[in-house]
Order: C-alpha cells, then sequence, then structure tokens
C-alpha cells in the first residue's frame, strides 16, 4: 500500500469535493518546488520559456520562482485555485507588467507590447462595450492590430462563421447572450491570425453546450498551428482540451505534463457505490486492503479509488453482499491527478 | 501598423458613440442654447447690465455659453475613459501592440474634437440671433473662433486626462471637475466682464486660462473694438501656452491597468 495515497473517510460529497478542491488549496500556504514529470518534457520549440520567475503585488507574492515550458502548437493548460498565479503569469507575457525576477522567453523574445501583434488575449471578464455592434467591434480589434479594411472584412466574416455569429454582425452586443460575447471575443483574439492564443478562464459562466460549442469552433481546424495557453480552473475541461497541463499552486509550477503523464501512478479507477447504510469499520477495512487508495463516503455514497476494479468489486460483495445497491467504475482524471499531486504536496506541508 | 491607424479606430469609434447617444447629443447643444435664451434675456431685461463693452448681455453671453459647453463636453468625453474601464474594453485597447499613451491620445483627440463641434454649434446657432460685431468679418471671425475653441478643448482635454489618470472612481472625477472648473468658469469673464472686478477677483480672472479664450471669443464675435479685452495678441499666446503645457501633462502619467483591468 502506497503510503503517499491519501486515505479518508469524510463526508464530503463527490461533486463538493470537486468544488472544495480549488478552495482549499489556497489556504496551503507553503512554498514548493517544481517538478517536471516528463523529464524530456520540453518541446525543443519552446513558445514560451519562463525560468524563475518572481512578481510581487505590495507584500503578496503573486509568482515565485516560477518556471515553465511550453511546447509550440500545443494546448497548454495552466491548472491551479484562485491566486495561484495563472493570470499574473499571463499578464507578463502580455507585457503588462513586468517581472521583478527571472527571465521570460515568448515567441524567442522578452515580452513587449510590440509583441503582442502575434499574441491574441481573451480575458476572465467580459471586455466589450455593449454599445458597439459585433461588426464594429471586430472591426476596431482589427485596425487596432493594423489589419487592411479588406482583410478586416473577409476576417469577421470567416471567424463570425466559424463561431455561429454570422447572423448576427449588426446586432449590438447587449443584445447577445453570455456565450455568443465568449465566442465573440474568440473570434476578435484570432482576428489577427495570432501564433499564441492567451485564453484566462474563457469559459467561466458559459453553459456546458455553449462551452462545447466554443471549444469545438475554436480547436477546429487548428492541428497545432497554433498554440493556446489556457488558464483555468476547471480541471475537467483541461481534461478534455489540453494537451499538456501544468499545476500551479502559490505562484510556483508544482507539476507540469500531458495528462496521461499526470494521471500515471495514480490509482487507475474509481468505484463509486450507493452502499446501504456503510459503518467506518468495513470503509477502513476497505480502506486497508492492497490496491485501494482513498475512501470517501457521504451517506450511502462511497467514493474508493483503485488499482484494479476487477479484484476490489468481487472483495466487496464478499464484505458487503446485499447491502450494495449499485456501482460504477470509473478511470482516473485529471481532477484525480490534480488531487493527487497539489494535495500530496499541501499534505506534507502542513503539519497534521 | 501606425498610432496613426489606431488614432483613427479610436476616434471614429468615440464619435460613433457619441452620435448614437441622442440624449448626450441634443442635450449639449440644447442646454447651452437654454441657457442663453433665458439667463441672457432676464439678465438684459431684468438687470440691465449697464457696463457692457458692446453689445447686450446675450450676445455677451455666448462666449461664456461657448466656453461653458467646451467644459461640460470635456468632462463627459472624459469619462468616458472610466466607461470604457469598467466595460473591460480598456483592457483590449491596452492589449493591443500600442502603448497607452497612443492609446490615451486616440481617445483625448476624439474628445477635443467632440467638444469643439459642440462649442462651435453653439456659435453657429447663437449667433445669428444675437447682437455680434464681428470686428475681423465673419470669416476671419469663425476661424479664430475655431482656433479657440481647439486650444480651449485641448487645454480643458488635458487637464480632464490629468485628472482621471489620478482618480479612481467615474463620481470622483466629475466631482473634482466641477470643483476644478466652475470656479474657473466664473471669474473667467464668462458671465460678466472682469475688468471692473475686486482687485483679488481680477488677479484670479487674470491667472485663469479660460479668461483668456472667452477674452478672444468676444473680440472676434462680441465686440466692436478690443478697448476692455486684452486682445488676441495676448490671448492666443497665453492659451497656446496653457494648452500644450496641459495637454501633454495629462499624457505624462498614463493610468495603469492590470489584467484583470483594475
Amino acid at each position: 500500500m502506497g503510503g503517499h495515497i491519501h486515505r479518508a473517510v469524510s463526508p464530503v460529497t463527490f461533486s463538493e469535493r470537486r468544488q472544495t478542491i480549488a478552495l482549499n488549496l489556497a489556504s496551503w500556504v507553503a512554498p514548493c518546488e517544481t517538478r517536471h514529470v516528463n523529464p524530456n518534457g520540453h518541446s525543443p520549440e519552446a513558445i514560451i520559456a519562463a525560468r524563475g520567475v518572481g512578481l510581487s503585488y505590495g507584500s503578496r507574492r503573486a509568482l515565485d520562482n516560477f518556471d515553465l515550458v511550453v511546447p509550440s502548437g500545443s494546448v497548454f493548460g495552466l491548472l491551479g485555485p484562485n491566486g495561484s498565479g495563472k493570470s499574473s503569469f499571463i499578464s507578463l507575457l502580455a507585457a503588462m507588467e513586468q517581472p521583478a525576477e527571472g527571465t521570460i522567453s515568448i515567441l524567442g523574445e522578452s515580452p513587449r507590447p510590440a509583441l503582442r501583434v502575434r499574441i491574441g488575449t481573451v480575458f476572465q471578464e467580459n471586455a466589450l462595450d455593449p454599445l458597439m455592434t459585433v461588426k464594429e467591434t471586430l472591426t476596431l480589434a482589427g485596425r487596432l492590430f493594423g489589419i487592411d479594411r479588406e482583410t478586416i472584412t473577409i476576417r469577421i466574416e470567416r471567424l463570425l462563421s466559424k463561431f455561429g455569429l454570422s447572423e448576427r454582425l449588426n446586432d449590438h452586443v447587449s443584445t447577445l447572450s453570455g456565450g455568443m460575447r465568449r465566442r465573440l471575443e474568440m473570434a476578435r483574439a484570432l482576428l489577427h491570425d495570432p501564433e499564441l492564443l492567451l485564453l484566462d478562464e474563457p469559459t467561466t459562466g458559459v453553459d456546458p453546450d455553449e462551452r462545447k460549442a466554443l471549444w469545438t469552433a475554436l480547436l477546429e481546424g487548428e492541428q497545432g498551428r497554433r498554440t493556446i495557453l489556457l488558464a483555468t480552473n476547471d480541471l475537467a475541461e483541461a481534461d478534455t482540451v489540453c494537451d499538456r497541463v501544468a499545476f500551479l499552486r502559490l505562484g510556483r509550477v508544482l507539476v507540469a505534463g500531458t495528462p496521461a503523464e499526470l494521471k500515471r501512478g495514480l490509482r487507475r479507477e474509481a468505484v463509486r457505490l450507493v452502499w446501504d447504510s456503510p459503518d467506518a469499520a468495513a470503509l477502513a477495512e476497505i480502506a486497508a486492503w492492497p490496491g485501494s487508495g482513498e475512501v470517501i463516503q457521504q451517506g450511502n455514497d462511497v467514493y474508493v479509488t483503485v488499482d484494479d476494479a476487477s479484484a476490489f468489486v468481487p472483495r466487496l460483495f464478499g464484505l458487503a453482499p446485499h447491502a450494495i445497491h449499485s456501482i460504477r467504475i470509473e478511470e482516473s482524471s485529471l481532477e484525480d491527478a490534480y488531487f493527487q499531486h497539489v494535495g500530496a504536496r499541501a499534505r506534507q506541508e502542513v503539519p497534521g | 501598423m501606425t498610432a496613426f491607424a489606431a488614432w483613427s479606430a479610436l476616434f471614429q469609434r468615440d464619435i460613433r458613440a457619441v452620435i448614437r447617444s441622442r440624449a448626450q447629443l441634443y442635450s449639449s447643444i440644447l442646454t447651452p442654447l437654454l441657457f442663453l435664451v433665458f439667463l441672457g434675456n432676464g439678465v438684459s431685461h431684468g438687470l440691465a447690465p449697464s457696463k457692457l463693452p458692446a453689445g447686450d448681455f446675450t450676445s455677451y453671453l455666448v462666449a461664456g455659453t461657448v466656453a461653458m459647453t467646451s467644459v461640460f463636453s470635456s468632462t463627459f468625453a472624459s469619462a468616458s475613459f472610466y466607461r470604457d474601464r469598467d466595460t473591460g474594453i480598456l483592457r483590449v485597447f491596452f492589449s493591443s501592440p500600442h502603448s497607452p499613451r497612443t492609446i490615451l491620445l486616440g481617445k483625448s483627440l476624439a474628445g477635443v474634437c467632440i467638444g469643439m463641434a459642440q462649442a462651435l454649434l453653439v456659435t453657429l446657432v447663437a449667433a445669428p440671433f444675437v447682437d455680434f460685431g464681428w470686428q475681423y468679418g465673419i470669416a476671419s471671425g469663425f476661424a479664430a473662433v475655431v482656433l479657440t475653441v481647439l486650444l480651449l478643448n485641448l487645454f480643458l482635454a488635458g487637464f480632464a486626462q490629468a485628472l482621471a489618470s489620478r482618480i479612481q472612481t467615474m463620481q470622483g472625477f466629475h466631482l473634482l471637475m466641477n470643483l476644478a472648473l466652475f470656479p474657473l468658469l466664473f471669474f473667467s469673464g464668462a458671465f460678466y466682464p472682469v475688468d471692473d472686478l475686486p482687485r483679488w477677483l481680477e488677479i484670479l480672472a487674470r491667472g485663469n486660462p479660460l479668461t483668456y479664450a472667452v477674452d478672444a471669443i468676444e473680440v472676434v464675435t462680441y465686440a466692436n473694438n478690443n478697448n476692455a479685452f486684452y486682445g488676441l495678441w495676448i490671448d492666443f499666446p497665453v492659451l497656446a501656452i496653457c494648452a500644450a503645457a496641459v495637454y501633454v501633462l495629462g499624457l505624462v502619467r498614463v493610468p495603469r491597468l492590470t489584467w484583470s483591468g483594475k
């Protein structure tokens, strides 16, 4: 039984668990070192390379010895709770702030305003003038990025078609739904055909259908043509769209790699049970079985991570032959990896 | 990619916003005209001022009304900075390849043009109904008014920009603009001649850039001669120096905007 796997029987629902990860992590305070899962993880064509970057806002340390390499053409996720340094790092890349320490290379150069012509940005919150029309919004952006009017017109037509907004060309932004506004912001960020797209929690507050439509439109036909740096605390979204991710905490990169690399070494499967009044002794016994990991219970719902569900389930029925009402077996997710890597680090740092 | 393209794009966008905002457009023209009609006629007939250097009080009041219009429009134009910040669009401008100073310059030039257009429109609408002397002729006189209004609006835009870069809230900005500019209007000769004022008020008037703008407009539109006025040879240099100095000052300190829009 690996001692590094968290074992707990706690009154937390599965849905709450996902929501509380970000909140819990924010309270862990000690610094920690960066570890790259894949020793060969950096691409020879790194579009972003940060070494020992530090940034402070007054007495608050936003980035601290921040190291990161983003390969060209990847969809790279920066994952971490609020305050972990995602937006601060992006603001440095966009040359809206200067690092206090360390070096950053972006597109082969130090960040500077002129480089923004090769970078597209989508902010965490809406950044649209509700009194302008869709066409005016995109035309203004195009002109600010030095695109000629003819090219702007062609690209607007193409991008609005791509993002399903062609019918809204002359409508005011104030008449668009929240999801449409996000799609418009994506279209605006792509208007000057940037090599690098910086997305700061672009789907916050967007419903699942809109979210799917947005990502489908964004990634359609890209095939590594453009690098996307996505800051998010939505682990499921990152698991779906990112081919590399980094887990951040307290202004540092804890671990970086592909989702598959980060999931490696985890309990491979999660078993969700509906168990008629499980008692603490039975749950403790399950937790002690070889191949068992985390055990979380709330009421009749029990969540267990295991190495091999096919070995675990028969044994479970042996323990409680008439009490199990349903079983669902799931593969490990990026959320599990996040919880594992970041949670384990935090537990090492917090006494008790 | 030139700064001119950015200025042009921002300029068009701000002009379009004002044209679309019908209430702002109409009120910015109608309010000064109503001011002229009611205050001008009321004072002319109710108080019968006898120390005016030329025509009646309504005619005298036009120059002051033009200055007042410029003050209001520069305040509104500069307040768009706060609106842009609050809608988040300012972050988009600041994340373009242009420097924040270029962005602010584009927005500020739009504010200057909007203020000029409104002030000149007030002059044009009022002129046929008042007793103007046009001592240098109508064409030359109007050209001088255009120049005066340009310098005045540059001064006001610079002042507003300097204030906006230091004040966090729109409410605070409006409060300070009113606090600073209303007194300047009152002892600028906008509402009464400054030559017979108490000594302390006359000294304040002489140090007030708005005095020279009002004086220049009075000289070319209202007056029959330069008696009782500073004259254009004093007005234009003083105004030009003040406008250049304050406009540059307004662009020296660029408001800092973080990635999160704070």
